[in-house]
């Protein structure tokens, strides 16, 4: 739909974007995957070899591999679990009538605007903190004693602090959905004498399905790399209770200076995103199609 | 001066050829329209004299000139488009001078012409506002503004009044049509309304699948249609088609004609039922059902009434009876 | 269309909406109000609400801190100089593929997008060594290429769905109007696209902004914007709630107004339009 000249033009502003995207892919994801086979540690320079796939097996073999797999799984399940529940009755509840929307609207949205080092030490020190935490003063209110959250349950803790920072994305977009619900559809089932449980089952959750996808492939492609919350807070301990994959290869990596060992992990993680990434992609290049 | 000239005009996308080979010569003053179902390649052909696609082949000559591989904004010619493609952005007055100001013409001048504009086209109380604050009406009118200001030596509708209610189209079309009467430039009009064509056109172009299948005046399409798709295309409402024997006894495969060559007679070769009856005010137009025929439209004078189930009998005018060949092509006139 | 519902439950709903909305707000609100606390108040095992002595002892005792200013700058430097270099490739990209798209221009898209997916924690060793062999790591200018390349995909793909509502028809009105490639880019294309294009750098600005992954990895005392220097404050030793909460609100407050702006940008951005 264009004349030869325009589609020449076009080619030349399209390439600095495919050249920059296209070496920031290949060039690191190809030494990530050279270093995973090879013996390379930052400390002892000078002893790099070729090992096949023993950095690996050592990654699979090392007795944190299982934990930080299964604290990642927890994790991701977790924050899911609540942000689509949360969000679904969040989105509910702003799309009804009320004085001060707008305002409620902001106030439920704020936190995903929080940095997360931000809200990793407010959720750490001021409200969780089991001395002077503002949960334990309530507690002390009520007369129970205080949850010392990061010793007892880091991961739960680690969930809540994630979860409250992913709701309000979770919300905004199921409420998003919400706003192209057919009202006249709605309108008809309460005319043929529907309740309202009855359409919120079998009109309402239909119509956000999509949206609740979207909400779970995405979150969970930023989840699998929560980093900050994990490293202000617990910094993965106490032992492995709250490793996750990413904090793993962070550790073997930067704070063992493992290369080999860390880039394997790397690839590891990158396999797993993959899985997620490509349902992700298909949903996303069918509504390109429409 | 605005002659175009296209020689042997083909387009393909990817592998679909959507012109073939187009052969066609505009006269200057011209008021032309093409017309074809959605898909026939009319507004292509418009846009490939535009300039805004390459030819795949052939030659597009303007005032005898080469244009094929000159840019958009060297071919000396104006469009309107369908959207009319206003800036959103900028007043009206910003709108109608934006080719001046391109092509690098004064202030004062640019001024001067959006004045004279902005007065043909009763535009003048509207000039600072913002297309997004005018009707469809009024925009439409803007955008023919924009386009008289650069004095083309052709202008380019394309599909103009799709946008618009019915009430403004016929306005709109008449306006446009007194246009051209005071301008007297070429003007190339696309539509699929074959009413815009038939009251518009000095020559009608009927495209079919990246083919022309008749070129000529509105009367001569509507006489003399060359073909079963021209015959069809032109005329509201549509010819009647008939096969069969009663198409055999005039020497034809198909049989055309139109529902106001059909007179309602005591004694006819034809009789039937009336199916269903519209009434317009100044026309009835009959759905009647004929035996051996099936159903006919007739077009009877705006008095007749007749109910649903009423028996009639009907009589073709001979002489303007289309005979059609099998492969559709037009036959001689039947003699009378 | 909205109908008339009754008072008494538009009420009901109304209180429960609040009490909600602040109960999600509170840690923000608490953090806020701590930051105008005395470090005795911050700590008091009967925490008051309201009635307290309010100070902004603590914003002046951040602010005197040189160096936490020197990190609000860098987040300053690095969140919109990564935007910027990321719009300036990325308008011309996103202006091809929506207006003079081919065969595989969605193919294109969706490969952009791929890269998005990719875990940083898979790229980390070789771009940590790359930083390191360049001279970059611990440099504003490392941060900012990073940060570019990160969020390049989303800003390359909101800007082609702002782009895409242009009706191409405008565009070929200025070409059949005389106008070249240039003026039909400055006269026309840029003034349509100055909302979209606004809407992507403020949602890129607050991204790069929070970003934390990178900037903590790649950056020591020097570059290190206020992700990485408030994520320092988490030793255990010499740390005043009250002084965190002023660094912490002061750290958030720009970002929290901004965001409050994009909302809508928001859900456009992150789905990439899969949610309408």
């Amino acid at each position: 739909m264009a004349t030869q000249a325009s589609r020449t033009a076009g080619r030349l502003m399209l390439s600095p974007a495919v050249i920059l995207l296209l070496l920031w892919m290949i060039v690191p994801l190809g030494m990530t995957i050279y270093f995973s086979f090879l013996r390379f540690n930052l400390l002892m320079p000078g002893t790099e070899a070729f090992t096949g796939f023993e950095n690996y097996s050592y990654f699979f073999t090392d007795p944190a591999f299982w934990p930080a797999l299964v604290n990642t799984l927890v994790l991701v399940t977790g924050v899911l679990a609540i942000t689509v529940g949360g969000g679904i009755a969040l989105a509910v509840l702003l799309d009804q009538p009320m004085w001060g929307q707008g305002l409620v609207r902001v106030l439920v949205i704020a936190p995903f605007f929080v940095m997360p080092s931000v809200s990793a030490l407010v959720w750490k020190n001021m409200l969780m903190n089991p001395v002077n935490g503002l949960f334990a003063a309530l507690a002390r209110g009520l007369g129970l004693p205080p949850i010392d959250f990061f010793a007892d349950i880091p991961l739960a803790s680690i969930i809540v602090i994630v979860a409250w920072q992913w709701l309000p994305f979770a919300t905004l977009i199921l409420f998003t959905a919400m706003q192209s619900l057919d009202r006249e559809q709605m309108e008809a089932a309460e005319m043929d004498g529907a309740g309202p449980l009855w359409r919120f089952v079998h009109l309402t959750l239909p119509h956000l399905t999509r949206a609740m996808t979207v909400v779970v492939l995405i979150q969970t492609i930023f989840l699998l790399s929560v980093f900050a919350e994990i490293l202000v807070t617990t910094n993965g301990g106490p032992g492995t209770a709250s490793t996750t994959l990413t904090f793993l290869v962070y550790m073997q990596s930067m704070l063992q200076f493992d290369v080999g060992l860390g880039s394997a992990g790397g690839i590891v993680a990158v396999l797993l995103a993959n899985i997620v990434a490509i349902f992700l992609m298909r949903m996303i290049g069918k509504n390109l199609e429409a | 001066m605005g002659e175009i000239v296209l020689s042997q005009v083909r387009k393909s996308f990817g592998g679909t050829s959507v012109i073939q080979g187009i052969d066609l010569r505009i006269e200057d003053g011209e008021f032309v329209v093409f017309v074809g179902p959605s898909g026939c390649g009319k507004s292509t052909l418009l846009r490939l004299i535009a300039g805004l696609e390459d030819t795949t082949s052939g030659t597009i000559a303007i005032d005898g000139h080469d244009a094929t591989s000159l840019p958009p904004a060297k071919r000396g010619l104006a469009m309107v488009f369908q959207s009319y493609a206003l800036y959103p952005h900028m007043s009206v007055r910003k709108n109608i001078a934006f080719p001046l100001r391109m092509a690098g013409i004064s202030a004062e001048e640019q001024e001067r012409k959006v004045q004279a504009a902005a007065k043909v086209l009763n535009l003048a109380p509207y000039l600072d506002r913002k297309p997004s604050q005018l009707s469809g009406g009024q925009r439409q009118r803007v955008a023919i503004g924009r386009a008289i200001v650069r004095e083309p030596s052709a202008f380019l509708f394309d599909e103009p009044l799709s946008n618009l209610d019915a009430a403004l189209r016929v306005s709109m079309r008449q306006e446009i049509s007194e246009l051209h009467q005071s301008l007297k430039t070429t003007m190339i009009y696309v539509t699929h309304d074959q009413v815009e064509a038939m009251t518009m056109a000095d020559k009608i172009v009927v495209l079919n699948a990246g083919r022309i299948e008749q070129v000529g005046s509105p009367l001569e399409l509507y006489k003399t249609p060359a073909n079963l798709f021209v015959a069809s295309f032109i005329g509201s409402p549509k010819m009647n088609l008939v096969e069969g024997p009663e198409a055999a006894k005039h020497g034809a495969h198909t049989l055309g004609v139109r529902p106001e060559h059909i007179d309602i007679v005591a004694e006819g070769p034809w009789s039937g039922t009336v199916g269903i009856c519209e009434h317009l005010g100044s026309d009835t137009f009959l759905k009647v059902h004929v035996e051996g025929l099936g159903a006919l439209t007739v077009r009877a004078g705006g008095e007749v009434d007749l109910v649903h189930g009423a028996p009639i009998r009907l009589a073709p005018q001979p002489d303007k009876l289309h005979r059609f060949d099998g492969a559709g092509e037009a036959l001689a006139k039947a003699l009378a | 269309m909205a109908r008339e519902i009754s008072t008494g439950r538009k009420a009901v709903i109304t209180t429960v909406a609040w009490a909600v909305a602040l109960l999600i707000f509170f840690p923000i609100l608490w953090t806020v109000l701590t930051s105008f606390k005395t470090e005795g108040e911050a700590v008091n095992s009967h925490p008051a609400f309201l009635f307290f002595d309010w100070t902004l002892e603590n914003y002046h005792a951040v602010n005197e801190r040189s160096d936490y200013l020197a990190h609000f700058w860098n987040s300053v430097v690095i969140s919109l100089g990564s935007t910027l270099a990321g719009l300036i490739i990325a308008v011309p990209a996103a202006w091809a593929m929506a207006f003079v798209p081919g065969k595989h221009t969605k193919d294109l898209l969706m490969w952009m997008l791929s890269t998005k997916m990719l875990p940083a924690v898979g790229v980390l060793v070789p771009l940590y060594l790359l930083a390191r062999d360049t001279g970059l790591l611990d440099t504003r200018t490392g941060l900012v290429i990073v940060l570019t390349m990160v969020n390049l995909p989303i800003i390359v793909w909101m800007l082609y769905t702002y782009f895409k509502e242009i009706p191409a028809e405008i565009l070929e009105a200025a070409r059949m109007d005389g106008a070249t490639l240039s003026s039909e880019i400055l006269y026309v294309l840029t003034p349509m696209a100055v909302p979209g294009i606004a809407s992507t750098l403020l949602l890129n600005v607050i991204l790069a902004w929070n970003e934390s992954f990178w900037t903590l990895n790649l950056s020591a005392a020097n570059a290190a914007p206020l992700t990485a220097f408030i994520a320092s404050y988490s030793s255990p030793e010499g740390l005043f709630y009250a002084k965190l909460s002023a660094a912490s609100t002061m750290a958030i407050a720009p970002i929290l107004i901004l965001g409050w702006f994009s909302q809508k940008q928001l859900v456009r951005g992150l789905t990439f339009g899969a949610v309408k």
